[in-house]
């Protein structure tokens, strides 16, 4: 398991003309990661979750806050590092590694490297042997680092932006490869990807970053039986906004066409349903969200999003 | 055929309970016929192999399927699991309208109308679409 406990980053930026100023990255975020699951980081751009993914590996050093890999702090220890591998979306230091450089690189690094694997993999990518890395294309750079971290043989896998520049046949190659490492050895890959569809069919779990601060960390199907979006109709008037709150549902949007009001709230149907008894409304119906629309309000909720954008 | 809808709103999970009991329904999968290991389907459906294992879990809670350590999951014997799970939505659509003053006659219609007083189209060939 990976615990982070009350992880806090920040950053010192200095911009052309402009004293220092502390950039927050991320403020005080605790998920627990199980074993043998698939996890996956959402966010809207600059959320924060690539520095999540550098802390979790020891790349950066927790300022505040604790991560532990199955109990032992990650930082600047090499046990704790030999279990996890971590596909950085940045591949140009390996630009003048041919494949074979890249292995011996990394089985310098991971004791259980298998060259075996790593040569099956290439062989199935048809990846060259002899060329530079930096003559491949960003596909390729991508499919020779993932083929490097499938080979290394960590109970971790951690990946930004996993399937950034790949072709559909390569995702589902990709997809296909994760699949084998979970069931024949029970790895546990994180995630990240801009594209909520995908991290819908692929995750066990998620969790939400905005600015630096999370915004939930669950399965997907809590996540998204904890959100709906839900139509009332009472021909003595629209429900108000204050009406739903005052039932205690915390509204993450509300809009009114005539006597008919529709919202996103949040809680689970029933609990809904029930609380929603106190209005005598005419008709109330109420659907479930999609992962994408839960990815939308909640930050949309939290003043990120198109309206936003269009009043500035 | 298992058809998921990923962007879709129910869960996967639900989505592929449903599809396996229409294959049950449908005679497609028949008694001690044995499902898909875990790592196939879920390489099949591009989804992830917890995701089968849950659908296969609540499958077999519900009795319409049955699992057999370190060999698999085999379909049983009692269908009404897999009906139960194919007319939930019926179930639900039919309340909603009864709830909204459609009388119980008009209702009772719909069935006589839609099914014909006959037995399914499944257990007797292939249906007629007008």
């Amino acid at each position: 398991m990976i615990e982070i406990k009350n992880v806090t980053m920040d950053f010192i930026g200095k911009a052309v003309g402009e004293p220092r100023k502390i950039l927050r990255a991320l403020e005080d975020i605790s998920i627990r990661i199980p074993d043998g699951c698939v996890y996956g980081f959402l966010g809207s751009n600059g959320a924060g979750k690539s520095t999540l993914m550098r802390l979790m590996c020891g790349v950066y050093r927790t300022q505040s806050g604790s991560i532990t890999i199955d109990g032992s702090e990650v930082w600047d220890n090499p046990e704790a590092k030999a279990n996890i591998f971590f596909v950085n979306d940045e591949t140009v230091q390996y630009s003048d590694f041919t494949l074979e450089a890249l292995a011996k690189y990394f089985a310098s690094y991971y004791d259980n490297f298998s060259f075996e694997t790593f040569h099956r993999l290439i062989g199935t990518l048809g990846l060259p042997n002899d060329r530079k890395m930096g003559t491949f294309s960003k596909g390729m750079k991508r499919q020779s680092v993932v083929a490097a971290a499938l080979s290394c043989g960590t109970k971790y896998i951690v990946m930004d932006e996993a399937f950034d520049g790949l072709d559909p046949a390569m995702r589902k190659m990709l997809k296909d490869i994760i699949v084998d490492e979970m069931i024949d050895r029970n790895a546990t890959l994180i995630v990240s990807s801009h594209n909520v569809a995908e991290i819908n069919e692929l995750c066990d779990r998620a969790m939400l970053l905005h600015q630096g601060k999370l915004v939930f960390d669950d399965e997907i199907d809590n996540i998204r039986s904890g959100v709906s979006k839900v139509q009332v109709a009472r021909r003595s008037g629209p429900v108000t906004k204050e009406e739903f709150e005052g039932l205690g549902l915390s509204v993450l949007q509300y809009s009114v066409m005539g006597s008919v009001v529709q919202t996103v709230v949040k809680g689970v149907g029933e609990e809904i349903t029930q609380k929603l008894e106190g209005l005598s409304a005419d008709f109330v119906e109420m659907v479930p969200l999609t992962l994408e629309e839960v990815f939308i309000y909640e930050l949309e909720a939290r003043g990120y999003g198109y309206e936003s954008l269009a009043e500035n | 055929m298992i058809r998921l809808d990923i962007t879709g709103r129910s869960p996967i999970y639900e989505q592929l309970c449903r599809e396996i009991c229409g294959e049950i329904a449908r005679g497609l999968l028949v008694e001690n016929d044995r499902l898909p290991a875990a790592r196939v389907l879920a390489k099949d459906l591009g989804i992830n192999p917890n995701t089968v294992a849950k659908a296969y879990g609540m499958l077999e809670r519900d009795g319409i399927i049955y699992s057999v350590s370190g060999i698999g999951c085999f379909v049983s014997k009692e269908k009404a699991g897999a009906y139960r799970w194919l007319t939930e939505d019926f179930r639900r659509k039919t309340r909603e309208a009864f709830g909204a003053g459609v009388p119980k006659e008009a209702l009772l219609q719909i069935l006589e109308e839609e099914c014909g007083g006959e037995n399914s189209p499944q257990t007797q060939g292939v249906k007629d679409d007008d």
